[in-house]
């Protein structure tokens, strides 16, 4: 028995230190070398710190330089104001739609929850070039409002399924009693459930955010200069052969800021949220 | 009184009849804008629009034998495989072993540790990784080769920029974004109160760790292996992002996806119709993807 445990320490440890250099590795070099200056950068001395941290480098992404031609600042404000609405939006909406799911047994429940199931997975390559041609002839492409419209279309499924699993978990016998007293259930949804549900709303939030904040597929094909996304102009420091690391890595850290800042804080929600999605909290 | 209890009945029905709006309106309109504009492409894909004026005239299924009869949609076909097996078995397989390492995990701390290691690619987009893989791949002054080259290891690696070889770097990237999603979801299938019971039954029946690991956890686990199962699966399939980044399909059309074509076929090329078919078709593979999945999550919402 103890030489086992001692194999079992062995391996434990083995897999830790590899899986720490698979996961440190790189967002180590992401974070260093963005603080580099370009000659450092030249060096190739990737794993070493910088000499002199150079904030700068987070003001030319954010702002532009001469070395960086596509500032990340208005990017940040259209994926801001894309996202939030999206996410109120479609937190709103799904705790509706997932109430209901959770609530009856119909066979008409039934389909609604198939056609919900597969929309959860919809390939957007399946449904772009209509969303194009609706926003187009609509205007809607010329504001924050298509990409709004699209992504609401797209994630309200997914909203409603994460809602619903959580409301599944609720006694009825909350409702119940206050359908005794006569209250209707658009009351008693607002009233009992939704002040319980807070946590879940949290994470059903932190999950859309963050698929929307990184949805890069939709926001490629719609987009317009108005209304460029971070994650476009990200692709588009890549593209681009000129932009040095040291930026192109600030800029990737600016671009992951948010939905990171998210994670480390409430993984807890985070983790729920996954759980929900695979229909299993 | 009759009156009355009847004018009650019929205001019952209609507050019912509002509830039922004001809960499901929203996700039906969305629903039917969502399947509304599916239909609309796959007719799309059975016309003849061929530049940036749509062309509404039938004629088939003209752009589906157009598409069968390019070499590029069976490299597509081709990697598209290489991604739903490559991206999803070592996945899985990765998975569950790390899982149960956890569950066994000597040291405390470990677990929390892991978790949010692995886990924090959850957060970052494809665009980001991509662009920090695609700088350690660079075969002269990529991080990777650098690296080795200090170790004093000239590398023969060009990683992305061998067009034999590039899809399988490209798939590494992928695992290495979903492996702690996928033990996040195996983890919590291990976390049952019958399965705990039964693998305290079986170790105090003499029976190694390895053995109850093939025998007794993974036949259980399966409704969880199924779902994770399908979730890699559909995101292999729609695998995009870090092909257009790291790659842009590249070298020549080495890496190409159908999702990557789709997008040059129909907004590069502009023969939409033939994107519009290329969407369509990836939608029938990921129809056929869902359905052991919804079938398990139908029965498990209404049981």
């Amino acid at each position: 028995m103890k030489s086992k445990s001692t194999t079992l320490k062995i391996i434990v440890f083995v897999v830790l230190v590899m899986l720490t250099c698979a996961y440190l590795l790189p967002i180590y070099v992401m974070i260093t070398n963005s603080l580099k200056t370009l000659p450092e950068i030249q060096q190739r001395t990737y794993l070493a710190f910088p000499q002199i941290p150079q904030i700068q480098n987070y003001q030319s992404a954010l702002f532009g330089s001469r070395d960086f031609l596509i500032p990340m600042q208005h990017p940040i404000i259209n994926s801001t104001i894309i996202t939030a609405a999206v996410t109120a939006l479609a937190a709103f909406f799904g705790g509706l739609g997932g109430y209901y799911l959770s609530r009856t047994r119909g066979t008409f429940t039934r389909v609604i929850f198939v056609l919900v199931g597969i929309a959860l997975y919809m390939p957007y390559q399946a449904v772009i070039i209509p969303l194009t041609t609706i926003t187009a002839k609509t205007g809607l492409i010329n504001s924050h409002f298509g990409l709004i419209l699209c992504y609401l279309i797209i994630n309200l499924p997914l909203a409603s399924v994460l809602m619903g699993t959580f409301f599944l978990g609720i006694p009825r016998e909350l409702e119940e009693a206050a359908e005794v007293d006569g209250a209707s259930k658009i009351q008693t949804f607002f009233t009992i459930i939704v002040p319980i549900s807070l946590p879940a709303y949290a994470s059903v939030a932190i999950i859309i955010f963050t698929q929307v904040w990184n949805e890069f597929f939709i926001a490629l094909t719609l987009v317009t200069p108005k209304t460029q996304t971070v994650q476009v102009a990200m692709a588009m420091t890549q593209g681009s052969t000129i932009s040095p690391y040291n930026l192109q890595m600030a800029a990737s850290l600016l671009t992951v800021a948010v939905p990171l800042f998210f994670f480390l804080l409430l993984g807890r929600y985070f983790i729920r949220g996954i759980l929900a999605g695979a229909l299993k909290g | 009184m009759a009156i009355s209890a009847k004018s009650q009945k019929g205001r019952r029905a209609r507050a019912s009849v509002l509830e039922f709006l004001v809960f499901t309106l929203p996700l039906l309109v969305f629903l039917l804008i969502l399947y509304g504009t599916l239909l609309w492409n796959i007719y799309v894909s059975m016309t003849n629009w061929v530049s940036t004026a749509a062309d509404y005239n039938f004629s088939g299924f003209k752009w589906y034998s157009y598409l069968f009869s390019q070499s590029r949609f069976w490299v597509d076909v081709q990697n598209n495989l290489k991604w739903l097996i490559l991206g999803v078995l070592p996945t899985c397989v990765a998975a569950i072993f790390l899982a149960y390492l956890l569950e066994l995990a000597p040291f405390p701390g470990v677990e929390s540790y892991v978790r949010t290691l692995i886990l924090y690619p959850v957060a970052m987009s494809f665009v980001v990784t991509g662009t920090i893989w695609s700088w350690m791949y660079q075969p002269d002054k990529g991080v990777f080769n650098t690296l080795l080259g200090n170790l004093g290891i000239d590398s023969p690696l060009t990683y992305t920029n061998d067009p034999a070889t590039a899809t399988y770097w490209l798939i590494v990237i992928f695992i290495w974004q979903y492996l702690g999603f996928a033990v996040i979801i195996i983890q919590s299938s291990f976390r049952t109160s019958e399965l705990q019971e039964m693998i305290e039954a079986a170790t105090v029946d003499g029976a190694s760790k390895i053995r109850i690991l093939f025998s007794v956890i993974i036949p259980n686990i399966r409704s969880g292996i199924l779902v994770l199962v399908s979730l890699l699966l559909i995101n292999t399939l729609k695998v995009f992002d870090i092909v257009w980044i790291v790659t842009r399909t590249g070298p020549g059309i080495a890496t190409d996806v159908l999702a990557t074509n789709m997008i040059v076929t129909a907004y590069d090329q502009r023969l939409f119709s033939a994107g519009a078919a290329i969407g369509v078709i990836i939608f029938l593979m990921a129809f056929i993807i869902v359905i052991p999945y919804t079938i398990y999550a139908l029965r498990k919402w209404f049981e």
